[in-house]
């Protein structure tokens, strides 16, 4: 089980990929009826002063079919997912909603996945945490790690080859 | 009645938020919450969703379903963790066909999502479930003359649709609590902005110029501290200041506090239980400025 599996070209993927695909598809055709470029998402965007993010504009071009672009561009990967553009939209259309699209698709097609996502990806298929205990400072300059605090033992998926197994169907299933 | 609920830690809290966990885990007791750990939780999915949303909806389900093999229902700490378990709960519910596919899967691990479970966050928690009163008569120190400013954190307010904590525009709900203690909440423009955390995986700059934004515009105000309820606002708030502050320029001195871990403060708890060694912030000066 590696990440590849749930994020390459690999062939068990190419149902997943479709049924991206489709759901695109589905967001495009309703979009292309509701959307009026009022530009209220964008209004309000988290992402817009400082990334430069339009949540209007993606819709825009969604409408026009640029898939490729979308899919290429790096602004899709600025949202802070606050919700602000589906609660906001006055024609339900959820820009939020197309980006996550997006990446998804992005991901399936074997484009790099920024940042650290990969790393917390391989820690959730490894423990099923993005990621393990932590040592942490205090204020007072003294270190101490979760058992020093008398907490008890972490919760995460006990026996890891079942809790992969099941992960595993993500990447192999056949709809 | 006493309530019990299946505490769900997510990964966050649990790996590195150690004094959400201790402030909750002091307080809540006291109020009539048995919390109940469970062996097996996962990572609520949430911070997939851009790479692969149906790996989120997996996740949640499978820790849903965990939790109501034990019959219980679930208190979820993290506001992201809440969303994705929220929303999972509203898509298996409404598509039979989906639900029935995620519990072919979760067969590997012999799981099965049954059925809607309750979900409470901190917020409320406190405030619907727990109640004011309650909370009014557990204050032993009043935070009189204490001016916070409340930060409710972007997943527990939208999308409204699927049913959230807390109004999606105007929150009211930490503010009641902050009166029930007997400090004074401020209302401040910034309100509803964005903590930033959510891009700290592929934009971590970006990330803190928008915490050091946020608290820049709350110690022009003189407020003297914010609360939180959220171990992803709260790293960014308080674990991440001082780097927050240089990405605006600023240097930030804003005291933040989970909002249990105030709570404990008016209850007369001692900060050591309440993990207040852990705030990298100047939490000091909000026990000093307090009049009693
Ligand atoms: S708010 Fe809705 S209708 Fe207006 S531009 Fe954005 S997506 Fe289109
Ligand atoms: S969810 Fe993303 S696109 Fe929508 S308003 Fe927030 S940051 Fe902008």
């Amino acid at each position: 089980m590696s990440i590849i599996d749930l994020t390459s070209m690999g062939e068990p993927q190419s149902e997943l990929r479709k049924e991206l695909n489709d759901r695109l598809t589905k967001l495009q055709d309703e979009i292309s009826d509701y959307c009026f470029q009022c530009a209220r998402c964008t209004s309000g965007c988290e992402a817009h002063k400082l990334l430069e993010l339009e949540p209007h504009k993606i819709v825009a071009l969604l409408k026009r079919g640029l898939l490729n672009e979308l899919i290429n561009a790096d602004v899709i990967w600025t949202c802070m997912t606050c919700q602000k553009c589906r609660e906001r939209c006055p024609q339900r259309v959820a820009p939020i909603e197309i980006l996550f699209a997006l990446k998804n698709i992005a991901v399936a097609n074997g484009k790099q996945i920024p940042g650290k996502y990969t790393a917390m990806l391989q820690s959730i298929l490894t423990m099923g945490l993005i990621q393990d205990v932590q040592q942490t400072t205090t204020r007072t300059n003294t270190t101490v790690k979760r058992d020093d605090l008398g907490l008890p033992p972490l919760s995460k998926p006990v026996d890891a080859a079942k809790f992969q197994a099941g992960i595993m169907k993500i990447a192999m299933e056949k709809v | 009645m006493k309530k019990r609920y299946a505490l769900f830690p997510g990964c966050l809290m649990p790996t590195e938020q150690y004094a959400y966990e201790l402030s909750l885990r002091e307080t809540l007791p006291l109020l009539g919450v048995e919390l109940v750990d469970v062996e097996g939780f996962s990572c609520c999915g949430e911070p997939m969703k851009s790479v692969n949303q149906l790996l989120t909806l997996y996740l949640s389900a499978r820790n849903l379903a965990i939790a109501q093999k034990h019959h219980l229902d679930i208190y979820v700490p993290c506001a992201m963790c809440h969303l994705a378990l929220t929303e999972c709960q509203h898509i298996l519910e409404k598509n039979p066909a989906m639900k029935e596919r995620i519990n072919g899967m979760l067969a590997a691990e012999e799981l099965t999502y049954t059925e809607k479970t309750h979900l409470v966050h901190t917020v409320d928690l406190l405030h619907d479930v727990i109640g004011i009163q309650t909370i009014k008569e557990h204050v032993k120190k009043p935070l009189h003359g204490l001016k916070i400013a409340a930060h409710y954190g972007c997943h527990i307010l939208r999308p409204k649709e699927i049913g959230r904590p807390d109004d999606s525009e105007n929150p009211q709900k930490i503010e009641t609590i902050l009166k029930a203690l007997g400090a004074e909440p401020v209302n401040y423009p910034q309100k509803l902005d964005c903590c930033g955390a959510p891009l700290l995986a592929n934009l971590p700059e970006s990330a803190l110029t928008k915490t050091g934004q946020k608290l820049q515009a709350i110690q022009e105000q003189q407020i003297q501290g914010l609360v939180d309820v959220c171990p992803w606002c709260h790293k960014m708030f308080d674990s991440r200041q001082t780097k927050a502050g240089e990405t605006v320029a600023v240097k930030l001195d804003v005291p933040v506090v989970y909002l249990t871990q105030l709570l404990g403060i008016a209850f007369g708890i001692p900060p050591e239980k309440l993990g207040l060694e852990l705030n990298l912030s100047p939490v000091e000066k909000l026990q000093q400025e307090a009049k009693p």
